[in-house]
């Protein structure tokens, strides 16, 4: 039962403080060149997929179709481009999972894979509808770099917290 | 196993069409909340205020901290200020009289300078910082209508995009474009002020775009303050922008584009005012005027 009910209220939590975040961080880091975008929630669901989900299951998928949503409704207004790409993503995620094995390196490694392709992705999606005007080049430099570092410092730093539970939760879905 | 790879390859398809429509219909209904999005965005809303004390609790400490180490110099300065404004509060008060004598005799009470202030918070600022969004604790239920400015005690910072009940989403003025203007002017005597828009933000130069569009003899000029026009029809008059740094020709050379640096600061935004334009909209004005 309440395996059931704690991804849902993290994820919910996570993505309520990405946006209240931004607030903490000094703003320098807004004004200036870099953007940072804080893919927290795709972090949690990337760990969901790879230590929680068995072979059999699409936890981590449909999550990221639900508080993708989510996320479009309440911070962007454009729905179904983090939907979109978060789903992707993961499902990706899920199928490379498959023929590694669930440890910190591989977790580090598919998750930069993974924030890379979802970045792009939405980035690609925002160009096509117009919200961003932004050349490539500056857009690889610019925001996708630190964007792919602060959210891999984020990884690291709840992975001492998260890691035992969810490996127990994940021993116990059969 | 060719099977399951088609299956696979069909269902992303179909979620790509998903997603075609799901952006087509939230760009054609913009600014239009549909029932269940504004329960959504309740719920977040009501969770970020709470969320969101404690870290306003954290960052006053520190900005107060900085506060100290400038407050002495800005004590000297607004103290030099202080002197000078005291003769234009004199002349002000004469001439704010004089102005309401002169309006009770052509009986009109209204103008587009007035509003009524809604005072809010901001909670959340959107993580994606391409849309350049911000979320306030106050909604329809407060008043809050789409389209209506918001600044800060500084000057504007943006309007009204989409309301819920209990909170509001800000498109602040650097995620202005050709969908998103505000008219402006530039006060200038004799009945020549500049008319045009403010339609973009430069992002090298942090600047915002205002286009040009009734040149008048007077030249733009750098230093000249841009105030927010009642002629958009949906704002207040009188609003600071911000301040003309540098005048130059657009891309075609037909107009000639300012750029303007905000007098509000866009990204440390905490305590916002909404302005609510009192004065009627045109059609009900005229209404107003067959029945009297």
């Amino acid at each position: 039962m309440t395996r059931r009910v704690i991804f849902p209220l993290i994820l919910f939590a996570v993505m309520v403080l990405s946006g209240v975040a931004l607030e903490l961080l000094p703003h320098q880091l807004l004004m200036g060149t870099y953007m940072i975008v804080p893919h927290w929630l795709f972090v949690i669901l990337i760990y969901i997929a790879i230590f929680y989900d068995r072979n059999d299951t699409y936890y981590a998928v449909l999550y990221a179709l639900i508080f993708g949503l989510l996320f479009d409704i309440v911070y962007t207004g454009v729905l179904g481009v983090y939907m979109f790409s978060y789903a992707l993503v993961i499902y990706i995620v899920r199928g490379l999972k498959k023929m590694l094995q669930g440890n910190f390196y591989v977790l580090l490694m598919l998750s930069a894979f993974g924030i890379a392709i979802a970045d792009i992705s939405i980035y690609a999606i925002f160009t096509v509808i117009g919200f961003t005007d932004m050349p490539i080049e500056v857009y690889l430099l610019n925001r996708l770099i630190p964007t792919i570092l602060m959210n891999l410092l984020f990884l690291v730093l709840i992975y001492p917290f998260i890691i035992k539970p969810m490996r127990k939760w994940g021993t116990e879905l059969t | 196993m060719n099977f399951f790879r088609s299956k696979k390859l069909f269902v992303i398809l179909i979620g790509f069409i998903v997603l075609v429509v799901l952006i087509g219909y939230s760009l054609n209904s913009r600014g239009h909340l549909n029932f269940a999005e504004k329960i959504v965005s309740d719920a977040v809303g009501w969770v970020q205020n709470i969320a969101q004390a404690p870290v306003t609790f954290v960052t006053d400490i520190a900005s107060n901290v900085s506060d100290f180490k400038t407050t002495y110099e800005e004590n000297q300065v607004l103290r030099e200020q202080l002197s000078q404004q005291k003769s234009m509060v004199y002349d002000l008060q004469k001439l704010e009289d004089e102005n309401e004598e002169l309006r009770s005799i052509i009986d009109m009470t209204e103008t587009a300078r007035d509003y009524e202030p809604i005072y809010a918070t901001v909670i959340a600022r959107s993580p994606e910082q391409w849309v350049d969004q911000v979320t306030i604790n106050r909604g329809e239920s407060d008043g809050v209508q789409e389209n209506m400015v918001v600044r800060t005690a500084e000057g504007m910072i943006g309007k009204v995009l989409r309301t819920s009940k209990g909170t509001s989403t800000v498109q602040l003025l650097t995620g202005f474009d050709e969908f998103n203007r505000v008219s402006a002017t530039v006060l200038r005597e004799d009945d020549s002020d500049i008319f045009g828009m403010i339609e973009g933000f430069d992002e090298e130069t942090e600047m915002l775009l205002f286009r040009i569009i009734e040149e008048s003899e007077a030249d733009i000029e750098e230093g000249d303050t841009v105030y927010s026009s009642e002629l958009g029809g949906e704002f207040p008059a009188g609003i600071t922008i911000g301040e003309v740094k540098e005048v130059v020709a657009d891309q075609y050379g037909l107009t000639r584009i300012a750029m303007v640096e905000p007098a509000a600061d866009l990204f440390d935004i905490r305590n916002v005012i909404v302005v609510n334009r009192s004065i009627d909209q045109p059609e009900d004005e005229e209404e107003g005027d067959d029945e009297s």
